[in-house]
């Protein structure tokens, strides 16, 4: 490496902190940091880290406003060119991660304000039947709680906070005399995601659940108060648990694929990339038929089914052209003749839906950001996730994409609210919003393929050509439209645009 | 290789087959000296509802984690059963000694959010100062200002005193903390327990991986692009990628498709589609057969090619 002479010097810097540790703040803080450890800490303290209590001022300090920019300055060069300028641009963004990334997360305010996090990860081992009891439970009563993966949380939080709006779940139909009753468990995506984020202190219990939360306490005091005086509690506090650090809250909260009371590491990031966004997301249930069930075909609807006609199949003489000499007065029945490959139709509710194949299933659901959402009480959601692995996987079969998109409820495009439904109806009755329906198809779902924490998002829909990209009502309306006299133009045609959906071949046969 | 004045043994985490590197320094250290930038994952603390610029822990791929193994500068742990067996042992000697460093880190940061209080409390005051002397400046003559703002800081470091003096002693509670690495509670040594290598020292990703490592190229993963690797001439703070890699077997059959696709792809985004593998060493006269010193280290020649779209 072409950079190393000049790197040099900047790396002793961090060993030397009194002098450029500090470089970020102003001179004048500078020199009252300095001065100050003095006052608070013995001789011995100073005399067992020197350097390190006075770089630490660097460490827990909050920059205000970082950003990309305090780390890339500038336009990036084409390649080397060995001038003082690059190297120390380099230098800057270099030094600038260093002193960013060096932030010790700290919790700031009283102890009673600090969320905290116990891991239990085996307390849940065994809840296992009735949390399918509480799943099927949710298919018939829709006011039930959501699937809740009782099993794979892990951490109870102490006390609550505001993180516990949108995570966590407590698990309700415990008896009175249980510990920990009515607090939140949380997944563990969740807990390290709060972790991560300076939210939560997590810590490795030394006493069991039953004695940081013995039961009959109400959920908001905090752990162990029926175990020890309030005296000294700094000590007491040691004695209840270790606080864990990042590395320990990896190590413990990502597992294998299928893991209990664990997540990968790329739904992890998938999880955490989403939820910087500002989407809601939650853990998609496991499989089952309520997706189905939830519309069912009502005696009403059949019955209208029964009476609408269905068009007859259309009967080919044994040789001849395809269209018959005749007159046509539209070109409806003509592109109806011509039409001699079957065209996918989109089922709404197909009666043994495929299983999906691992990883080409759904493992999240994601909301976008909304107010009125909770944990507990949400619409459908806006977006249906399976997580990939670019590495491990390679690009879906038509076999996987179905299954998959099968998982998802039906969904076919709503247009934009107008002000004239009348209108709309029509509107969409003359084949309007034709790509924008074949783009956002009858399902949907985003795939997000991770390789090595780097995230694509990509969309598969179900489109369907022979429903919503059927361009000859255009041409009839324009013979309507020339026959009263005005000049039709000619509008229409266009690329056969339909990306990745499964019917993007079989939709030909419009022409 | 020759070991540098301060020589760091870099600890590769791995949790669930993944690489992670968790300490900062680790980090700075090997994107400087050993070309390997990889990818920050984490959400930064700071300023956690950002995309852009991401925290620690940093993901490695299994080549670079088995380069700096090669290399004797990194050693892969596996976190789960190390944390696992130090907290839940009977012996609790490294769990006080944790606690103890825990504890010292809590003072400090209890000093330090002290300090910047008495510093933005202090910049407060030396505002207002400054605001009230032009105030008093434009209001009459110099004659009877000059003695005004004298009374005037008399009167404000009055309480910046006696504010300071009392906050000395931090006692009552102390900030939690949650410190980034647990390098306070596991053994810094490698553990004895030899883990398999991230990736088989004779896999072709890791052989051409390590050729363009020496080279001084950096990778970053080649998602973005479409291939196995996006590949930089330096580090990615300051350039741009130059080629997007794939690797082969040295016998492998490429498809034809495959060049086109990604030569197109590349070209299409200004990269050149690179690919190479290493010849196979022939058993014994492979020196006299290289003359090359690219293939110094063990097997024969790396060839690397890069393919442009003629676009014609």
């Amino acid at each position: 490496m072409p950079l190393d002479d000049d790197d040099n010097p900047a790396l002793v810097a961090p060993l030397a902190p009194s002098s450029s540790g500090s470089g970020a703040g102003g001179s004048s803080v500078d020199a009252a940091a300095q001065g100050s450890p003095d006052e608070g800490l013995t001789a011995e303290d100073l005399l067992e880290d020197e350097g390190a209590a006075s770089q630490d001022f660097r460490l827990f300090r909050k920059q205000p406003g970082v950003s990309a920019q305090t780390i890339r300055k500038g336009e990036k060069d084409f390649e080397s060119h060995g001038t003082r300028a690059q190297a120390d641009a380099l230098e800057q963004s270099r030094a600038a991660m260093h002193e960013v990334l060096s932030y010790t997360r700290v919790h700031a305010g009283s102890q009673k304000n600090v969320l905290r996090g116990w891991y239990f990860p085996d307390w849940w081992r065994d809840y296992e039947e009735v949390v399918e009891e509480a799943g099927d439970g949710e298919v018939e009563g829709k006011e039930k709680r959501p699937y809740g993966h009782i099993r794979d949380r892990v951490v109870v939080l102490e006390g609550s906070s505001v993180a516990s709006k949108n995570l966590g779940r407590a698990v309700t139909g415990q008896a009175k005399d249980r510990p920990a009753r009515g607090r939140d468990w949380l997944l563990p995506e969740e807990a390290l995601y709060l972790v991560e984020r300076g939210s939560m202190d997590l810590w490795w219990p030394l006493k069991s659940l039953e004695e940081l939360f013995p039961p009959g306490t109400p959920p908001e005091t905090p752990a162990g108060k029926g175990l020890v005086g309030e005296d000294d509690e700094e000590i007491d506090e040691y004695e209840l648990g270790i606080p864990l650090s990042l590395q320990a809250a990896y190590a413990l909260l990502i597992g294998n694929e299928g893991d209990r009371g664990k997540i990968s590491l790329q739904k992890f990031q998938v999880y955490s990339n989403l939820k910087r966004c500002g989407y809601n997301v939650l853990r998609a249930p496991p499989r089952s038929k309520s997706l189905f069930s939830t519309q069912p075909t009502s005696l009403w609807q059949w019955f209208t089914n029964l009476l609408t006609p269905s068009p007859k199949p259309v009967v080919y003489p044994p040789y001849g052209p395809l269209i018959l000499p005749g007159l046509y007065r539209s070109y409806a029945p003509i592109y109806r003749r011509i039409a001699l490959l079957p065209r996918h139709k989109p089922d709404p509710n197909p009666t043994f839906p495929p299983v999906p194949i691992e990883p080409f299933a759904v493992h999240f659901h994601v909301w976008k950001a909304s107010q009125k959402w909770t944990k507990l009480r949400h619409p459908p959601p806006d977006f249906y996730l399976a997580v990939v692995d670019a590495q491990e996987s390679a690009p879906p079969t038509l076999r996987e994409v179905d299954a998959l998109l099968l998982s998802t409820p039906y969904s076919p495009y709503i247009p934009p609210q107008n002000n004239n439904p009348q209108k709309q109806q029509q509107m969409l009755q003359q084949g309007r919003y034709l790509y924008a329906r074949l783009k956002h198809g009858r399902r949907h779902v985003l795939v997000a393929v991770v390789d090595h924490g780097v995230i694509n998002y990509m969309r598969f829909a179900e489109a369907a050509f022979g429903e919503d990209g059927v361009l000859w009502t255009r041409f009839d309306e324009n013979v309507a439209a020339a026959a009263a006299g005005k000049a039709g133009g000619k509008k229409g045609g266009g690329r056969n645009n339909g990306r990745g959906g499964k019917s993007g071949g079989k939709g030909r046969g419009r022409r | 290789m020759t070991a540098p004045v301060a020589q760091r043994r870099v600890r590769i985490s791995r949790v669930a087959g993944r690489f992670l590197v968790f300490d900062i320094d680790d980090v700075v250290y090997i994107r400087r000296h050993h070309g390997i930038c990889a990818v920050l994952t984490g959400t930064m603390p700071q300023n956690p509802t950002q995309n852009l610029f991401l925290g620690l822990p940093v993901e490695l791929q299994a080549e670079e984690a088995q380069l700096l193994v090669d290399k004797g500068v990194g050693y892969v742990a596996d976190e789960l059963s190390e944390h696992l067996s130090l907290l839940t042992s009977a012996d609790d000697t490294a769990r006080k000694a944790y606690l103890q460093h825990l504890k010292q880190l809590r003072r400090n940061a209890q000093l330090a959010f002290e300090e910047e209080k008495a510093n933005i409390q202090a910049k407060h005051q030396a505002k207002r100062k400054v605001a009230a002397k032009p105030a008093k400046a434009a209001e009459g003559e110099p004659s009877s200002s000059s003695t005004k703002p004298a009374t005037d800081s008399e009167s404000t470091s009055l309480p910046d005193t006696t504010c300071v003096v009392p906050k000395s002693p931090p006692k009552e509670s102390l900030p939690a903390i949650t410190p980034t690495t647990s390098s306070a509670l596991i053994s810094v040594t490698p553990s004895a327990a030899a883990t398999e290598p991230p990736v088989p020292s004779s896999s072709p990703s890791y052989l051409l991986y390590r050729f363009l490592n020496s080279r001084g190229y950096y990778f970053t993963p080649g998602l973005r692009f479409g291939g196995d690797w996006s590949v930089y001439p330096g580090d990615p703070f300051r350039y741009h990628a130059h080629y997007l890699a794939n690797y082969y077997g040295w016998n492998e059959e490429i498809p034809m498709l495959d060049l086109v696709t990604s030569g197109r792809l590349g070209t299409a985004v200004k990269k050149g589609f690179l690919f190479g593998a290493q010849k196979p060493s022939p058993a014994g006269g492979e020196v006299s057969d290289t003359p090359k010193q690219d293939s110094a280290n063990q097997g024969g020649e790396v060839r690397v090619f890069c393919i442009e779209w003629a676009g014609m």
